[in-house]
């Protein structure tokens, strides 16, 4: 795939992402360290005939996003951790009454107002979670310049395919560095989109939520004829409240297995010096670079760590970790939170003895500390 | 990691001391190489200490900070950032400060060489713009550092300023190459 060299921060990458992959809405509120794609979008959504609001809160962004997406537009908000607070409703909305679309979130030091221009990975269990209940999150974390863009773009192409709101989560260091990216040109973008399924048949066999098992809504746009209503209650297949004993397993079930049943099309991981390894580096987004440098200084010394690094955090690419966690005895996982993910490879390698390197100071971890970490082992 | 060129610009918000390390990072990447620039600052947005980490390598840069210990070069002009920032330089590493708005203690002076060159003055009177100090920045680290070939540096910083203000634009440059030539005489 041909490539083009561009020099941006991670933030205006996705926005740029969302241009390409044909996102037409934008609604939101500019909340530190995200902002930056809010300001881009108001330029270049206007210029392609798109629309790009700042509401009046994070709550009205993402409900605004929720009615772009209605009727048929590929749809964007951008926020950090309180934001994602506030969207978590709606976010729940999105989920069971199967709107697809997408939402950045540029994490920074929390809770609550945190430390608002500092770097975090404090919201990768929230990310799982946002909302009550039960339903399948799939997030991805962008852990270079290039894959902020791409991981956007990414994401909206699963919304699409899962119709459920997909979360990519950037962090300051990412959204902030200024440097190279080398991404996938704009026609290759476009060439990639697949559009959400639809019903071309008579309006009056139109059900949206009358599909298989493991098979998201079918939702054509509003206002072209299709009539469906639209619920964050339990919901039959025509999207009618119901309490109906059966109909309402049968609905959540589906939420979980619409993903879980194909996590093969989603899971996305990258393996750095994986092949020889005997010290296994866990790290995400920001802090995954830190890790590849303090893997150069510890391969110049002759000590063989690699890095796995998930790109989908959610669903965890669970069993390719336990692959190597089988194989591997020293595990370090490396987050800038308390241990959020860390419970998460405790789980998926059935293991209780996974070390952990955390930080939760607003700082950046450094690739000394790593070193040194490591070699305590 | 020999080709490495770390360099740390600090200043308060609102000085346009980002402006000098896009340029860098742009220049260098121009030339095939890689750069990098990462900022951090405080929620005080205007007026809260700011710090930019270029780093400059012909391999590609994993960490987008630059160690603290490792940095060769730091150009401050504000005290709070100074002090905040300038145990990142190694030993024998170079300073340059504003003496206006900086003032080092007698024992950074025997850890560092630390240059004074009035960098906000020379922008606002010589020039006749003080927007152009993040220039007169620019053009002093790169003739201490011999960083980049001047003329991609110079081409790159003008493809980022508008077209208006390309003459003061290149005046602050020679004049920050002058200063520095000067300081290290």
């Amino acid at each position: 795939m041909q490539t083009r060299e561009v020099i941006s921060t991670g933030n205006q990458l996705a926005a740029k992402a969302a241009v390409d992959a044909g996102c037409m809405f934008f609604g939101g509120y500019p909340l530190t360290p995200s902002s930056e794609i809010m300001h881009v979008l108001s330029d270049s959504l206007p210029d392609k005939g798109g629309v790009s609001i700042q509401m009046e809160d994070e709550i009205a962004g993402i409900c605004s996003v929720i009615g772009a997406a209605m009727v048929g537009q590929r749809a964007l908000t951008a926020t950090s951790g309180p934001g994602m607070s506030l969207k978590a409703e709606q976010l729940g909305l999105a989920q069971m009454a199967e709107v697809p679309l997408v939402c950045v979130n540029v994490m920074r030091g929390g809770p609550s107002t945190g430390l608002p221009t500092r770097v975090a990975q404090g919201d990768i269990l929230q990310a799982k979670n946002p909302s009550h209940g039960d339903y399948k999150s799939i997030t991805l974390c962008a852990g270079t310049l290039a894959e902020c863009y791409t991981e956007v773009v990414r994401a909206f192409n699963i919304a699409d395919r899962f119709m459920q709101p997909v979360i990519v989560l950037l962090d300051e260091t990412i959204g902030h560095m200024h440097g190279k990216a080398d991404i996938p040109t704009a026609e290759d973008v476009a060439a990639g989109i697949v559009p959400r399924k639809r019903f071309d048949g008579p309006a009056e066999e139109y059900f949206p939520y009358d599909c298989e098992h493991d098979e998201p809504a079918v939702l054509n746009p509003m206002y072209e004829g299709y009539r469906y209503h639209f619920t964050g209650l339990h919901h039959d297949k025509n999207g009618y409240p119901t309490e109906e004993i059966e109909t309402c397993r049968k609905l959540i079930q589906r939420l979980e297995d619409k993903v879980a049943l194909h996590e093969d099309e989603v899971e996305s991981y990258e393996e750095f010096m994986m092949d020889d390894a005997d010290i296994m580096i866990i790290a995400y987004g920001s802090v995954s670079l830190a890790a590849k440098e303090s893997i150069r200084h510890l391969r110049a010394e002759g000590i063989k760590a690699g890095l796995f690094r998930p790109i989908t955090i959610w669903p965890s690419p669970a069993t390719q970790i336990k692959k190597h966690t089988d194989k591997i005895d020293k595990v370090l996982v490396v987050e800038l939170n308390i241990g959020q993910y860390h419970g998460e490879i405790q789980r998926a390698a059935a293991r209780l003895d996974i070390d952990g390197l955390f930080k939760v100071n607003g700082r950046p971890i450094s690739p000394y500390e790593i070193v040194t970490k490591v070699k305590e082992l | 990691m020999s080709t490495k060129t770390l360099m740390r610009f600090t200043g308060v918000g609102g000085q346009g001391v980002l402006l000098a390390g896009e340029i860098f990072a742009a220049a260098k990447i121009k030339t095939g190489g890689h750069g990098l620039k990462t900022a951090t600052y405080t929620s005080q947005v205007r007026g809260g200490p700011t710090v930019v980490d270029i780093q400059l390598d012909d391999q590609e840069i994993y960490y987008p900070y630059a160690n603290d210990g490792e940095i060769g070069f730091m150009l401050s002009v504000a005290d709070v950032s100074y002090n905040t920032f300038k145990s990142g330089v190694k030993p024998g590493g170079t300073i340059v400060v504003d003496p206006n708005l900086v003032h080092p203690t007698d024992e950074d002076r025997k850890m560092w060489k630390i240059h004074e060159i009035p960098i906000i003055t020379i922008a606002k009177e010589e020039v006749g713009n003080v927007i152009t100090q993040s220039v007169v920045a620019l053009a002093i680290a790169n003739t201490m550092m011999d960083a980049i070939d001047k003329q991609t540096l110079i081409d790159t910083m003008l493809s980022k300023v508008p077209a208006k203000v390309h003459e003061v634009n290149k005046a602050a440059y020679d004049l920050g190459e002058k200063y520095a030539k000067e300081a290290m005489a």
